[in-house]
């Protein structure tokens, strides 16, 4: 398998390092070979793109330009990144004038876009890994009722993602049966966490949270497993909010997709930095065992 | 109400399919939309679109500030429109255009000033720089904060920057 330029992004880097932990560690074991390069921000398709477009296509063009200079493609960990390199990546390969406009700015500082790398996000790549993942978990996560959230952007817009069923996504739960655990539907998949109206208007980010969480809970679920850093940091850090806001309790273990690979292949969640986490994991390593 | 065309051009420009004028206001988006569901349609995706698409200026940017800064970018609206129209796109215009006039939420501005001094939206911090090397992390490898600031700098964008 080539190697990858990994982009862990700002929030995984340097934030919750913990996510890249048991990343780099599946990947070691899946044979997915990565190397590092001086990437800025992406920059946040939720944030900086809403700022300035331009300048948003003219710091993922850079970025890109980054990985191109090597001839590799880029694996990101998180769903806004891929998000914003995948959407830079489309409109500058459509749209010449916009191409042509960004170059000129990339030309002042030595850089430029060709468009001849792709974006993956890991989880993509991991879907087509199931095969090495079932036979690599040696652990396997047997009754455990895992709730999935793939996030927003992990396939949508669909026609620039080209990942999953936009509205009806199954690679994360896919994943999550590669492992041993059961999927448990709880018919809020694909509903937002709330976290980019959070930044202008928290209230309304906890009305959308408080609705995925009421779904997770009745269905009954052990835990609720993401592969976004903001999808984490919302329901991980956010759920005693929750709990204080609507005087109900809320505390679903958050995990990372990777974490629960990771533990499934037997590698001690010591090593993975679980005690990070906001909410209290220690009832599942248990039940795992 | 009364239509600014060059605003109306600009709508158009962004949307490259051009696809934007077949909508009929089906409000599938809104009926979809999650924002719109926690605040009785304070938050209004057909609202905006049939607005922008009139070249309404003055009833976008004057309308209080949630009815542009609510969409927390979901990108559903856009799967679900039956005429293709990538809504999001669109709200990223009016979205850049209330940040030119200085009236975005202040988020919008502390993120963009924390990149043009960083290179990251989120800055590397000695904490968690140790927390790396603990889980057998290399160091993240540091980005060129002179060259992505000049950058900014050579297309204006600093000038929107408040504080600066």
């Amino acid at each position: 398998m080539a190697e990858y330029k990994m982009f862990e992004g700002c929030l995984i880097g340097n934030r919750i390092p913990f996510i890249e932990a048991s990343c780099r560690k599946i990947f070691d074991k899946l044979g997915i070979a990565t190397s590092q390069a001086p990437f800025s921000c992406c920059p946040d398709p939720t944030g900086f793109a809403n700022f300035d477009n331009d300048g948003w296509l003219a710091i993922g063009a850079r970025n890109l330009a980054l990985a191109e200079s090597e001839g590799k493609d880029i694996i990101s960990l998180c769903n806004g990144c891929s998000n914003t390199l995948k959407l830079v990546n489309h409109t500058l390969k459509h749209d010449n004038l916009k191409k042509d406009k960004i170059n000129k700015e990339l030309s002042k500082i030595g850089k430029e876009y060709k468009g001849t790398i792709d974006v993956k996000h890991f989880v993509s790549v991991l879907k087509g890994e199931l095969e090495k993942i079932k036979n690599s978990t040696v652990k396997p996560l047997s009754g455990l009722k895992v709730a999935c959230h793939p996030g927003c952007h992990y396939m949508r817009p669909s026609e620039v993602m080209e990942t999953d069923d936009p509205m009806h996504p199954i690679d994360l739960k896919e994943i999550v049966a590669a492992c041993g655990a059961t999927v448990v539907d709880y018919g809020e998949e694909t509903l937002c966490c709330g976290s980019s109206v959070s930044n202008a208007y928290e209230d309304h980010g906890m009305a959308i949270l408080k609705k995925k969480m009421d779904a997770v809970k009745k269905a009954g679920a052990d835990c609720l497993v993401v592969n976004c850093p903001a999808c984490f940091q919302q329901f991980d850090g956010k759920q005693r909010d929750l709990s204080k806001k609507f005087e109900e309790e809320f505390k679903i273990p958050i995990f990372y997709i990777s974490e629960l690979i990771a533990l499934g292949m037997g590698i001690p969640a010591d090593e993975l930095g679980t005690k990070f986490h906001r909410t209290r994991v220690s009832d599942i390593l248990e039940k795992i065992g | 109400m009364a239509t600014d065309f060059e605003f109306r051009k600009q709508v158009l420009d962004m949307h490259m399919s051009g696809v934007i004028k077949y909508c009929y206001q089906c409000n599938r988006c809104t009926d979809n939309c999650p924002v719109a569901e926690v605040t009785d349609n304070a938050y209004n995706p057909r609202q905006n679109i049939l607005n922008a698409l009139l070249g309404f200026k003055d009833a976008i940017f004057s309308a209080e500030k949630i009815a542009i800064w609510g969409c927390t970018i979901c990108d559903t609206c856009d799967e679900v429109c039956p005429q293709n129209i990538e809504l999001t796109e669109i709200f990223k215009l009016l979205k850049n255009h209330s940040v030119a006039n200085g009236d975005a939420p202040d988020f919008y501005y502390l993120q963009a000033k924390t990149i043009f001094e960083n290179a990251k939206a989120i800055p590397s911090q000695p904490a968690i720089e140790r927390r790396r090397e603990q889980l057998g992390l290399p160091a993240v490898a540091a980005p060129d904060v002179n060259e992505l600031s000049t950058l900014l700098k050579n297309m204006g964008i600093d000038k929107k920057l408040k504080g600066e």
